[in-house]
């Protein structure tokens, strides 16, 4: 998928509807968005993904027009629009709790931006009817917000901004506050009508799922600065650092020193003793230097009998528990002979329906599914 | 759902205790009394009866009709410009600043109203006499020659209502506009709003139930204020309760303070019940 | 508009002299009282004479201070007694009052509220003389079958006392009302799972909760008492309390003994304003 989407890129190559260039944001105490530059090109679904306080939201607000960087530009077809007002820019936002206007039904707020635009009475009706329609709500102008169910109230908050046509649309986690099976089933439906109207999208979220089904590009954000831009593929497969890596899908994550190296082959030691092959990332490394090595639990080959195929990474296991998930139940399993643990995903075969604690697993992976960055601390913090 | 409310004698028991005191008090010193001030107005005094005599003295003298129409208009006039003062400093208040400031400000404006309304209205009265502050501050700028009585006049009892009952305004609007989340305003200007009609559209139909239950406890205390008209407005100041106080103490005439009485309970539930209706808000909501 | 929407500079300059000036209204009143009571003359006005302390200390003559003028001190005592009696039932029955609303469903409920809260959309004026009528009658119709005079039920201390808590009931079962509603009930179930009796847990854990705004209540309560002229004024007898005595001097003329008066009210009243503050903080 992410193939297709590079090459269309490189095929039309189309207009670039947003640009910020070095926005930096500092506050009195400390500095919510650090040197961020990227562009987005017109129709896209561009997300920015980042644990809470990475400064997401002050940058999805300086877009809006809410706050002012400190320093950058930040440009709008190619015009800046630092000195343009938030309700002159045409850019429109959806509310992480969407602010609907309580005091007005669903038309009314539909039409809001419209009459603000002096739009006749007879075209803003018409335009509210067909927005509505558009969003599959086509007889809930008369109703009350309040009457809306939680997945309604989002559709009829997007409407309100698709109605005028922005350039871009800001949606600020705005899935955040629905339950699982709303969100999972929104998160096809944002696409879908991203897909419709052809509007760019700006989305922000912790959420590393909604990011990866619905973006065409994404922005992992840490510490006010972006970490790695890339499609869904790209930060899943070849994570730049070691944050994304651990941010972005799952991963067994362990502390170790390089032992050997071989060009771009290391061998490491564990804390917990495993010893394990892969790749290095970001730079060369030092004998002996701090590295943190991801392997992702779906890239390991389990077998209850000795595999038959030979790959770098053979460690023989018990099994010390199983997280019973349905499709996502993972196993964790401790190596016999250091005692490390490594946390795999079950599959889904019939050989494993009656795999028990204290079984034996076989555990496989290449060199290539190893991921070796420099060591960081934080990640270290937020494991304790 | 509790096991306090499932379990039932002990409950009923309880229930009664709790209904005594109250039924007592709302009996006793609101129901009852008033429907005696009502029958005492209507009942003649001397031969026993029913009589609409002190109602007829009331629409007979035009003094007396005429002091209650102003009562009313300038108690009305009273709230709304206690409204427009109040309305910017509660805006401030609730939603343009944060923190500490914003409690600082909200203290100050309640402190005027922890001493009572006689020594603010004497210090109206030191303000504003022919010897007072202002006076005397204008001879010695050189704009007026010599002293020039401020008080007295419809202004000064206008002024002083207003100054009275700002507290009962502030106080429900800035609690208003404080649950009013900035993102509204925020969703407002991002869908193109400007200033002036994200406050009609947004920001006033949000404060509606503050501004209805500050104009309704405005109104309230204007109507039924006594101190200020009195003692700012002097002798010529022809408010309503002054004719009530008279007839009851000087004159000992209480079955025409009695009807005086019923007919001011009369114009007051008639200007709230048309406050409400016209609002579309709920008297147990804004004043609960 | 809100901080994260910029205005223009005039807008904010236009917007703060404005404020400026509301606060300047707000307080102008009570800087005069407060200023005056140290003026060296006979009346609340320029000229200034120079400062004193006479107003507050002076034992004879002239200048009677406030500390020396017996009957204004009487009527402060008055006050305070009329007060203390006020919020002693106001703040009982407003508590019980609270309960009832809260916790208990029956018929006639939201009727019974809309009662409740009528007073306070009765001018005081009127409450003060429907209580004056009734009360009158009460006890002439007691003098008259019975022979038995009410003293309590004719103009005086006790109809003040029954005057005002009319009303300042309301006012207390409001403000303990909003903190009951915010009682988490599940720890009263908590008292009782821990083998408390009901009563037990609303007197171990309720009330306690309960405690900011009972004092809340009990000194808001104290305050409207203390200061209330409207009602009081229709119900009082020989004995005048301290607003309708000082209502009284200001007609006949005040001397600066009344600002030296007001001081000390505010004094008073700052020192309880803070004592709720610190209370709401403990919060």
């Amino acid at each position: 998928m992410g193939i297709i989407f590079l090459s269309d890129d490189i095929m039309q190559t189309p207009p670039i509807d947003l640009a910020c260039e070095n926005i930096c944001k500092h506050f009195a105490q400390f500095t919510a968005v650090n040197d961020v530059s990227f562009t987005i090109p017109k129709g896209s679904f561009f997300s920015i993904l980042g644990p809470s306080g990475c400064g997401k939201t002050t940058l999805l607000r300086m877009l809006a027009g809410f706050e002012s960087p400190s320093t950058g530009d930040i440009k709008i077809k190619q015009t800046s629009v630092l000195n343009v007002p938030p309700n002159k820019r045409p850019v429109n936002m959806v509310f992480q709790h969407l602010a609907l206007f309580p005091t007005m039904d669903v038309a009314q707020n539909v039409g809001y931006g419209l009459r603000r635009q002096g739009v006749a009475k007879a075209e803003i009706a018409e335009r509210v009817a067909a927005v509505l329609q558009r969003v599959g709500l086509p007889d809930s102008g008369k109703k009350q917000v309040s009457q809306l169910s939680g997945g309604q109230r989002q559709r009829i908050a997007l409407a309100r901004c698709l109605v005028l046509n922005p350039t871009l649309l800001l949606l600020d986690e705005p899935l955040g506050a629905l339950d699982l099976k709303l969100r999972e089933q929104m998160k096809i439906e944002l696409k879908q009508l991203q897909k419709e109207f052809g509007t760019t999208f700006v989305y922000i979220t912790h959420d590393q799922s909604e990011a990866l089904v619905m973006s065409d590009q994404i922005a992992v954000m840490n510490h006010g600065k972006f970490e790695q831009v890339g499609t869904p593929h790209e930060l899943y497969y070849e994570p730049k650092t070691a944050f994304v890596a651990s941010f972005v899908g799952d991963s067994n994550r362990w502390s170790g020193r390089v032992t050997q190296q071989t060009g771009e082959t290391l061998q490491v030691t564990t804390k917990d003793g495993l010893t394990l092959q892969g790749v290095a990332q970001g730079g060369t490394f030092d004998d002996a230097s701090e590295v943190d090595i991801f392997v992702r639990p779906e890239a390991i080959h389990v077998s209850r009998l000795v595999p038959q195929i030979r790959l770098d990474n053979q460690l023989e296991c018990t099994v010390n528990n199983i997280l019973f998930d349905g499709a996502k139940s993972q196993i964790i399993a401790i190596e016999e002979k250091s005692g490390g643990r490594i946390m795999v995903a079950m599959p889904q075969t019939a050989d494993f329906k009656d795999l028990k604690i204290t079984d034996t697993l076989y555990l496989t992976f290449s060199t290539e599914q190893a991921l070796c960055f420099s060591h960081s601390q934080e990640l270290d913090d937020v494991d304790h | 759902m509790s096991t306090i409310s499932r379990s039932r004698s002990p409950i009923k028991l309880g229930m009664w205790l709790l209904l005594a005191p109250l039924c007592l008090w709302l009996l006793l010193l609101i129901i009852l009394p008033h429907l005696e001030l009502l029958t005492y107005s209507l009942s003649a005094p001397d031969e026993g009866g029913f009589t609409f005599e002190f109602y007829g003295e009331f629409f007979g003298e035009s003094l007396y009709w005429r002091t209650f129409l102003r009562t009313a208009v300038m108690s009305i006039l009273a709230t709304i410009l206690t409204l427009l003062i109040g309305f910017p400093v509660a805006f401030f208040i609730a939603k343009m600043i944060k923190g500490r400031s914003k409690g600082i400000l909200f203290a100050m404006c309640l402190i005027p109203f922890w001493v009572s309304e006689l020594v603010r209205t004497f210090g109206w009265m030191i303000l504003l006499r022919e010897s007072g502050v202002i006076s005397t501050a204008l001879q010695w700028l050189g704009f007026i020659d010599s002293g020039v009585e401020l008080l007295y006049t419809d202004a000064t009892i206008m002024l002083g209502l207003v100054y009275s009952a700002m507290l009962f305004m502030v106080v429900p609007l800035v609690s208003t506009l404080d649950s009013l989340d900035d993102s509204y305003i925020e969703a407002g200007y991002d869908l193109g709003g400007n200033n002036w009609n994200i406050l009609r559209e947004i920001v006033i139909p949000h404060a509606m139930p503050g501004i209805v239950s500050g104009c309704i406890i405005v109104f309230m205390l204007s109507l039924g204020n006594y101190l200020t008209p009195v003692l700012l407005g002097g002798k010529d100041s022809l408010w309503f309760t002054e004719q009530i106080y008279t007839q009851f103490i000087t004159r000992f005439n209480w079955e025409q303070g009695s009807a005086f009485g019923i007919l001011l309970l009369i114009l007051s539930s008639l200007i709230v019940w048309l406050g409400l209706k016209v609002t579309g808000q709920s008297f147990t909501k804004t004043m609960g | 508009m809100i901080p994260s929407i910029k205005q223009s500079r005039r807008f904010y300059r236009v917007y703060h002299s404005y404020l400026v000036l509301f606060f300047v209204f707000l307080s102008a009143p009570l800087l005069v009282v407060g200023a005056f009571a140290f003026n060296d003359s006979l009346f609340p006005s320029f000229p200034w004479e120079g400062f004193t302390f006479d107003w507050f200390f002076n034992e004879a003559g002239d200048k009677v201070g406030i500390l020396f003028d017996s009957e204004l001190l009487e009527s402060i005592a008055l006050s305070c007694g009329i007060a203390i009696v006020t919020t002693l039932f106001a703040t009982l029955v407003a508590c019980t009052n609270a309960f009832l609303f809260e916790r208990y469903d029956f018929f006639g409920k939201s009727f019974l509220y809309v009662l409740m809260l009528l007073p306070l959309v009765i001018p005081g004026v009127l409450l003060g003389v429907s209580i004056l009528v009734f009360s009158s009658q009460v006890a002439n119709y007691f003098e008259d079958y019975w022979l038995i005079d009410l003293e309590f039920l004719r103009p005086g201390l006790p109809l003040v006392v029954i005057g005002q808590f009319a009303f300042i009931t309301t006012i207390c079962t409001l403000i303990i009302s909003a903190r009951l509603k915010k009682f988490d009930r599940t720890l009263e179930e908590a008292a009782l799972n821990l083998g408390a009796s009901p009563l037990m847990a609303v007197f171990t854990v309720t009330l306690p909760y309960l405690k900011p705004a009972l004092i809340g209540a009990a000194i808001v309560s104290f305050l409207m008492s203390f200061e209330n002229f409207n009602t009081t004024f229709m119900l009082v007898g020989s004995d005048a309390p301290l607003t309708v005595a000082m209502f009284e001097r200001l007609r006949e003329g005040s001397t600066p003994v009344l600002n030296a008066l007001s001081v000390l009210l505010m004094l008073g009243s700052a020192v309880l304003a803070i004592a709720n503050m610190s209370m709401q903080k403990k919060d």
